[in-house]
């Protein structure tokens, strides 16, 4: 099976720090995407995701990890967007539209004083849309960290929070505290969103979390089931991206494709191809029928 | 920012200080007439060559900041619409700038693209036009010629400078032949091609894939292809020197300079605006050709042409 890779790839060091903590980033953003869509989450997910941007524009001013940036600053709109609960779900999307774009226009003052001010890093472009392949050894522990908090929240609250999504008035009566388990729910969301953020930029970490995750719900209406699905697929989603930017240095005779576009575009395959699949899964039971 | 949106910011502050009124020196026909070299090595040179008759201001002077990354602001876009001169570097290195002097026309004001004063076309790869050894001549020149029409009373005097200018040049000329000589065909690993039109007067060869140094300049992906081949330029020492752009500086270019440390591989810091203090233009090459030639000779590293920068 290895043997069908191409030469070098797993020697590359570039590329075996984007295998391990890309695809650790790919899971970890899947599996926190699946109770994310059950409860509706996708636009505060994109809306905290473009917010974190101004965290990574800010990290190299205050002198502070990248990652670390892109956590501090949507977990800020988390909590700001939880401050305030909405009366109705309308103004959900009222509030949630209104902290994406005051964060943005955050993000647009430091990535212009990132430029202008010494010791910034002037890299706007990595910080939108990522670079994988400049991942190295001393990314690896707080990737593990943010990770592995992201997921021991996932673990301690799954069941509350796929109740609460399914019925929030059952899971009241029930006696879980939703005001306890939506906070813990942003905040492995957060985590997930920095350390998405940190492989495909702040902009693209949405695909990570919804696009795995909404191709696993198409396949299955059962919890577990999507949550094992969703993991596979933004797995295969990351690996597959990064093989694809290692082969278009061949077929761009040496000028390559961003390693984020090919792991979006790979994700967004496998997403049509889950859709797909299943249409016609469909159909044929018709026909037997 | 992308070039466009830069673009739509530039021509909105050109149209403000269009509308702001302008109080020259040609307009009040007195007194030093006024100059702007955007990047602050033009700025020296125009220095060198009005003199007294001339006030001169640069714009990108900051050595810790990535000049391609830059950004205009109103007072920019008021300096340029009273300046009687202005030169500016072309190939989209400075594109703020010549946005914003096509939108404030002025016929009375001189501008020289040195990219258009060198007959150089659009495509050229590599926009750090001053590293060349042909470059600053002709632009003193020019700068005489454009300074001799605003104030005809002072022409001698210009064209003079610029001939002490040039002449100025013969110790850096001279040290490039010595290497010429004595290194011929010399490889050297670079982090973006700021110094390259001097690797190339010098006979020495890049030796770092081109894609990457486009990579590192334009804050994209590096192929891992490219990183690996750098790499191993560092590994094999398949190079004699590494030349370390200090103003563009990413985690990838600092993992290449921790990496030329560990094999013994002589760094020199190149600079895109000119150092400051204590450089002029003819001292900032000398010094950037002696240190290459120091690292090549005795394997010495100078990393910092002036402390802290």
């Amino acid at each position: 099976m290895l043997g069908l890779l191409p030469v070098g790839f797993l020697d590359s060091a570039p590329v075996q720090h984007a295998l391990v903590i890309g695809g650790f980033a790919a899971v970890v953003a899947a599996l926190v995407g699946v109770p994310t869509l059950l409860r509706g989450q996708a636009f505060v997910t994109d809306a905290l995701a473009h917010v974190s941007s101004a965290g990574g524009a800010l990290a190299p001013l205050i002198g502070i990890n990248a990652l670390g940036g892109f956590v501090l600053m949507s977990l800020a709109a988390a909590l700001g967007l939880e401050a305030a609960p909405p009366r109705q779900r309308a103004e959900r999307d009222l509030q949630t539209g209104a902290v994406f774009g005051a964060g943005l226009g955050v993000a647009a003052l430091f990535l212009y004083l990132d430029v202008t001010l010494p010791g910034g890093s002037g890299n706007a472009v990595g910080v939108l849309f990522g670079s994988v392949f400049l991942l190295g050894a001393s990314d690896i522990l707080p990737a593990a960290l943010a990770g592995g908090a992201a997921l021991a929240l996932l673990a301690l609250y799954l069941r509350p929070m796929l109740l609460a999504s399914l019925d929030p008035d059952l899971a009241a009566v029930q006696g879980v505290r939703l005001r306890r388990v939506g906070l813990a729910h942003l905040a492995a969301l957060t985590l997930a969103i920095g350390l998405a953020a940190m492989t495909v930029g702040a902009v693209l970490s949405t695909a990570l979390l919804v696009a795995p995750a909404a191709a696993a719900l198409v396949l299955t209406d059962r919890p577990a089931r999507a949550l094992m699905l969703a993991a596979g697929l933004g797995l295969a989603g990351m690996w597959g991206g990064i093989l694809m930017a290692w082969q278009s240095y061949v077929w761009t005779a040496g000028h390559a494709w961003p390693a984020s576009f090919c792991i979006v575009a790979v994700l967004i395959g496998l997403n049509l191809a889950a859709t797909l699949g299943r249409g016609l899964w469909r159909l044929g039971r018709r026909g037997a029928a | 920012m992308t070039p466009l949106t830069r673009g739509a910011a530039a021509l909105a502050l050109a149209a403000l200080a269009l509308s702001a009124p302008v109080t020259s020196a040609q307009a009040a026909g007195t007194g030093p007439l006024r100059a702007v070299g955007i990047e602050n090595q033009y700025a020296d040179v125009i220095a060198q060559v009005g003199g007294a008759h001339v006030q001169v201001e640069a714009i990108e002077i900051d050595p810790n900041t990535d000049p391609h990354s830059f950004e205009a602001s109103p007072k920019i876009a008021r300096a340029l619409a009273g300046a009687d001169l202005v030169v500016l570097n072309g190939l989209g290195y400075d594109d703020w700038a010549e946005k914003m002097l096509a939108a404030a026309a002025n016929p009375a004001r001189q501008d020289i693209n040195v990219q258009h004063l060198l007959k150089l076309g659009d495509d050229t790869p590599n926009p750090h036009l001053w590293y060349d050894p042909g470059t600053m001549p002709a632009v003193a020149h020019a700068v005489a010629e454009a300074l001799a029409a605003k104030d005809p009373a002072h022409a001698a005097e210009f064209r003079a400078n610029a001939k002490v200018f040039d002449a100025a040049l013969d110790r850096w000329r001279q040290a490039i032949a010595a290497f010429r000589s004595a290194y011929p065909g010399t490889p050297v690993a670079v982090t973006e091609p700021v110094a390259n039109y001097l690797v190339a007067a010098l006979g020495a060869k890049v030796m770092t894939p081109a894609a990457l140094e486009l990579a590192a300049m334009n804050d994209t992906d590096p192929a891992p292809q490219d990183v690996a081949a750098q790499e191993e330029l560092f590994a094999d020492k398949a190079v004699k020197v590494f030349l370390y752009n200090r103003q563009v500086t990413d985690d990838l270019t600092r993992s290449f300079l921790d990496m030329a440390k560990r094999h013994g591989i002589p760094v020199v810091g190149v600079y895109e605006t000119m150092p400051q203090p204590g450089f002029t233009y003819q001292r900032w090459m000398e010094a950037t050709t002696a240190a290459i030639t120091a690292a090549v000779a005795q394997g010495t590293s100078t990393e910092r042409l002036v402390p802290g920068q």
